[in-house]
């Protein structure tokens, strides 16, 4: 089989909020219950699993086979370290059916916050690795790396901050219209020039936050999709990729990401090009990414991501509706499950107020920087 | 007190450079890049002889952010940058830019190290305008 025999059956997530007070574990579980539901499937017909586990702030699938009470797994694999977050499980697993390792495979992303840990590095703590020669000059959180690449692409291609703030906008406007974003209070560009400044030219506005939850997707054959209760949608293709490179500030062109190659794949590797496309997922940690993906995907040229969006692009009833949930940066930070749950909705017709009219393929995306993941799926016919 | 090295067997001899105030940058020995961050493989050319050299310490701001979040040790705002040093186009150190107010740093600004005492056997390479300028 190829992925193209491949789709998505059920979806599924926990409650999404500022601070739950139930634990990691308990969250995920009510994800993966809620997309086998979904699929109209139990855990015995679970035979593969995969998640980013991304930092020590989730589980691994041991924690989701016993928790449900699978009989066993004949696949899985906890996607540690460096990967394009929830888009990297999504792939692995619709190519570990695609070959036969497994049949129907849960994938999840979830996070709990450790109130009792601080981020960031405690006064005078001795670092070693890659972080020693950041983390002394005080550079140490992500939003610094990409706030570095966004002011070259100021730089270079003349983007502004109120571009970035069109993006902020536009995706809190989506969120407004779904029930399960933790952020729906409508705001306009005075409120996002009135975010505090994080590190320039970030204001909290541009930057996603954290959420205690968790979201699932089933993955099994096309053909067997066609037996379950929602109308299947299809993964028509998927690619990871990086450069040479893994140090963001080593990388040659801040202006263009590992995003670019992994679009060129996407489209070499599925036949499809930019237009064929009617809603896009994709990953929005920092607003600046989401400009970044657009450019990289083809949907507008590169350094013409400002303009594009700022010309009402990216929004519900525009030419490429864009994180029609409200993206992380309205919904919350999932590292792009959710992104990948809405796709879904949206291929099936189930966005409600949401819905982007007869949408039949759409984008996913994640990562940044030095790598990248991107998935199209599509409405099955 | 800000965040400090720790140094490994790949990066000792950066940190021994700094502390006796010169910049090592590693240089292949087989096809004569610099690299950085500290490898023990040259990432262009996968040759396993790298040479501690030290560099000019003169560059460039290639880009910047000014960071107004709280970070141990250090009083907002100040800025890290990306210095790309003048030795090779693409190599640069994540640095701060200092003796100039934030909102006068710019892309494309020369700059020169300097070090600064971090603690009694670490001091930091960061960077101030250039002499001269």
């Amino acid at each position: 089989m190829t992925l193209r025999d491949i789709a998505i059956a059920g979806v599924g997530c926990s409650e999404i909020v500022r601070a739950s007070d139930r634990s990691v574990t308990a969250l995920t579980l009510d994800a993966c219950r809620a997309a086998l539901a979904d699929a109209g499937l139990g855990p015995a017909h679970v035979d593969g699993m995969a998640t980013y586990p991304g930092a020590p702030d989730s589980i691994a699938c041991f924690a989701v086979v016993e928790g449900l009470g699978i009989p066993g797994l004949r696949w899985f694999e906890d996607i540690a370290g460096w990967a394009p977050a929830a888009v990297a499980p999504v792939i692995a697993a619709a190519d570990a059916v695609a070959r036969g390792s497994c049949e129907t495979a849960l994938v999840f992303r979830s996070t709990k916050r450790n109130r009792d840990r601080p981020p960031g590095f405690a006064s005078a703590a001795r670092i070693g690795g890659d972080n020693q020669f950041r983390a002394p000059f005080g550079d140490t959180m992500t939003s610094q790396w990409l706030a570095m690449w966004a002011r070259r692409h100021m730089y270079e291609h003349g983007t502004t901050e109120e571009h970035l703030g069109h993006i902020a906008v536009t995706f809190r406007r989506h969120a407004i219209l779904n029930q399960r974003a933790p952020l729906r209070d409508p705001i306009t560009l005075e409120d996002y020039f009135a975010s505090r400044m994080v590190t320039t030219p970030f204001r909290l506005l541009d930057c996603d936050f954290p959420v205690d939850g968790a979201g699932a997707v089933v993955i099994t054959t096309l053909a067997r999709a066609r037996d379950l209760p929602h109308p299947p949608v299809q993964v028509l293709g998927g690619a990871m990729t990086t450069g040479t490179r893994p140090d963001w500030d080593q990388w040659p062109d801040l202006t263009t990401m590992a995003s670019k190659r992994c679009a060129d794949e996407l489209w070499a590797r599925t036949g499809l090009q930019p237009h064929d496309v009617n809603v896009a997922e994709i990953y929005d940690g920092f607003s600046w990414l989401a400009l970044c993906w657009l450019e990289d995907l083809g949907f507008c040229a590169k350094g013409e991501g400002g303009p594009f969006i700022a010309e009402g692009n990216i929004a519900l009833g525009s030419r490429l509706p864009t994180n029609t949930h409200g993206g992380s940066l309205s919904a919350g930070r999932l590292h792009a499950i959710t992104h990948v749950i809405e796709c879904v909705e949206q291929l099936r017709g189930a966005a409600a107020e949401r819905q982007v009219p007869g949408a039949e393929v759409g984008v996913v995306s994640a990562g940044g920087g030095t790598m990248a993941g991107a998935a199209l799926l599509a409405r099955a016919r | 007190m800000r965040p400090l090295p720790l140094p490994d067997q790949d990066t000792a001899f950066f940190w021994e450079g700094t502390a006796q105030r010169k910049l090592l940058i590693l240089r292949c020995e087989a096809c004569g890049s610099y690299v950085h961050y500290p490898k023990p493989a040259c990432p262009l050319c996968g040759a396993a002889s790298l040479t501690p050299t030290e560099v000019s310490g003169r560059g460039h701001v290639h880009t910047f952010t000014v960071t107004h979040r709280a970070v141990p040790g250090f009083e907002q705002p100040f800025v890290v940058a990306m210095i790309e040093l003048d030795e090779q186009p693409g190599l640069r150190l994540i640095s701060n830019v200092i003796g100039v107010e934030p909102d006068a740093v710019s892309i494309g600004m020369r700059v020169e190290v300097t070090f600064q005492p971090a603690a009694d056997d670490v001091w930091l390479p960061v960077f101030r305008p250039e002499a001269g300028r």
